[in-house]
């Protein structure tokens, strides 16, 4: 271990290893692409309660709003926000700077030229897929040229644009991996997660993407799409989402977490049991049972995993309950790891044979996914850029009373919202089961689909009051920034 | 600082929970394995479980070399020593 001695002496400047400005602009475009998602969830509900605004435009019909808005949260918001908080912690916690400046400000660039291409592409795809010297182009080369979105659920991003996204995870996986191959020392639990992360996104997508396009057909295919769509949400989202909460909640409650070695133990059970367990999205389908339950037993072996990170994080602040109401950063985490338990939990019970057969395909999981997507990981970028604004700017927040508007509107939301298609799916699943027609069951989604949009309208709100604050902070005057927002 | 009491109460259930995985979802996985050899060779689905076996090998493969080489190299030798350092180089980095 490094003496405090030694590091001291070692120590660089902040201002010598964190490029703010990189942070403040990843943020900023995430930001957009979070409006721009929430934008697209809210005309696709609207569409569901035949309320849909924009009629008979083609590029703006529903069906490709509902592309956007997922990979404008997964791409947009998550990725870059993520890219944004990288950009702060790796060269904090390995005390070197990323491989190079220059590379970060062009993946900053890549980055949102494959997001605005992947909405283009979805958009205008489809229309320019009938043009002459398009068919010619597909003759001629032999590929399907299908400049649309790829059939692939979390996959969308259009065939031509796969190659160039791939070199620019591999492009982030080197410039962080540099200085974490510099740290002195044993590594702290947050590097592990994101070397994890840099190596299973990178492989992910090749999987997901390339696969089912090029080598796979049929029910193998669909075996590695299912892998790829949990894959992506627990090999890229979990490993980064996990590593970031180890190093803010310390850091924040100025204690470190309540034990290092159970980290680790999540962290590599983790990465042993998380790869396997895709296809259990498919139960019931054409694939081998030998695989599905596979995918059953390594969820349930996650399930133990998880435990062990919600023991961890509840034991770190033990004794310091009151910091989770009264500093609004640890607030949104915890509130982050309640939802992420809750998902857990309804995991358990997703997974089994039992209760697939009344869930399955309804807005159950729809549910889940908001949950996860948005009562956790979403919530807990939020509680960051809580935190790191006011740094970032170097002036308190204009309001705090906006931050907690932020919060309330966003946690009640989306909890409405989990409990409202929570309750639609297992509504749905009965209509299903007791073969009602059809249009039964659509009719009997329509309170709940109301209830959605009036969560989703909370959830924009307190999106916005976010959004506004941050412009009035930018544009106020100096002051003294404190390290934690609304302490 | 934490009392004694307390330090042994992380340490079990750290090892308790550590063991726990271990063993239910190692006889998991065993049991399947088993189950897979016998579905590779005796049944026309066994070939087909290969793309995600292969997968899931390659995904962890990389990883499982990578845990014998972090033992290897001591990085397990302190397991809680990486909490204290992390915020102390926090706390030294901000008061530069
Ligand atoms: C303004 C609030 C929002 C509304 C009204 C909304 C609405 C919707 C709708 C209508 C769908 C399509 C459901 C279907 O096909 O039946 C959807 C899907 C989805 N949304 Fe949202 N959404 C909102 C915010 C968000 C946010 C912020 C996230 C992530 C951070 C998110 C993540 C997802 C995901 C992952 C899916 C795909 C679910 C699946 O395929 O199972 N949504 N959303």
């Amino acid at each position: 271990m490094t003496s405090s001695k030694t590091v001291q002496t070692d120590i660089p400047r902040h201002e010598d290893i964190v490029d703010e400005r990189l942070v403040r602009w990843f943020f900023y475009a995430s930001l957009v692409y979070m409006g721009i998602s929430m934008l697209g969830g809210l005309l696709m509900a609207a569409q569901l309660v035949h309320w849909y605004p924009i009629q008979n435009i083609e590029f703006l019909s529903a069906g490709r709003w509902r592309m956007i808005h997922t990979n404008a949260v997964a791409y947009g918001f998550i990725a870059n926000a993520f890219l944004g908080m990288l950009h702060w912690v790796v060269p904090r916690l390995t005390l070197h700077r990323v491989a190079s400046v220059w590379l970060s400000y062009f993946i900053f660039f890549a980055w949102q030229v494959i997001v605005l291409s992947t909405a283009g592409g979805i958009i205008f795809g489809p229309a320019f897929q009938s043009q002459d010297w398009v068919m010619e182009a597909a003759r001629n080369l032999h590929i399907s040229m299908n400049l649309g979105a790829q059939g692939l659920e979390w996959g969308e991003t259009p065939f031509w644009i796969d190659p160039v996204a791939l070199l620019g995870l591999a492009l982030v996986a080197f410039n962080f991996l540099v200085p974490i191959s510099k740290a002195k020392g044993s590594l702290y639990v947050t590097l592990w997660y994101f070397m994890a992360a840099f190596v299973w996104t990178f492989l992910t997508y090749a999987m997901g993407n390339f696969l089912p396009e090029y080598a796979l057909a049929g029910s193998s295919a669909g075996a590695v799409g299912g892998l790829f769509i949990h894959d992506l949400v627990g090999l890229f989202v979990t490993p980064l989402g996990w590593g970031l909460m180890y190093y803010l909640v310390p850091i924040i409650l100025k204690k470190p977490i309540w034990s290092h070695g159970l980290s680790l133990v999540g962290f590599w059970g983790l990465a042993f049991f998380y790869p396997l367990q895709g296809i259990h999205h498919f139960l019931y389908t054409p694939i081998p049972m030998f695989l599905q339950y596979g995918a059953v037993i390594s969820t349930i072996a996650v399930e133990f995993v998880v435990a062990t990170v919600v023991i961890n994080f509840f034991g770190t602040i033990w004794g310091d309950s009151r910091m989770a109401f009264k500093n609004l950063p640890i607030r949104w985490f915890y509130t982050g790891i309640v939802y992420y338990f809750i998902t857990c939990f309804q995991c358990a019970l997703q997974v089994t044979l039992t209760f697939q057969k009344l869930i399955h395909f309804t807005d159950w999981v729809v549910g889940h996914a908001h949950l996860v997507m948005f009562g956790v990981f979403s919530q807990w970028i939020f509680g960051m850029m809580t935190y790191l604004i006011p740094r970032l700017l170097k002036k308190d927040w204009y309001s705090n009373r906006l931050c907690e508007w932020h919060y309330w509107c966003s946690a009640v939301g989306v909890f409405v919202m989990f409990l409202d298609l929570t309750l639609a799916g297992l509504f749905q699943g009965y209509y299903w089961a007791a073969l009602q027609p059809w249009e039964v069951g659509l009719n009997g989604s329509q309170p709940f689909w109301i209830t959605r949009i009036f969560a989703g309208l909370a959830m924009f709100f307190g999106f916005l009051c976010f959004v506004y604050n941050l412009v009035m902070t930018m544009r106020k005057g100096e002051s003294n920034a404190t390290a934690t927002a609304t302490a | 600082m934490e009392s004694k009491l307390a330090k042994q109460i992380r340490i079990w259930i750290t090892i308790v929970a550590g063991a726990f995985i271990l063993i239910f979802s190692g006889l998991g996985f065993g049991a399947k394995f088993i189950e897979l050899i016998h579905t590779f060779t005796g049944e026309s689905d066994g070939v087909f479980a290969i793309t995600p076996m292969v997968n899931y090998l390659l995904a962890t493969m990389g990883f499982f070399c990578m845990l014998i080489w972090a033992t290897l190299n001591g990085m397990f030798n302190d397991v809680e020593g990486p909490k204290q350092t992390m915020l102390e180089r926090d706390e030294m980095l901000d008061a530069k």
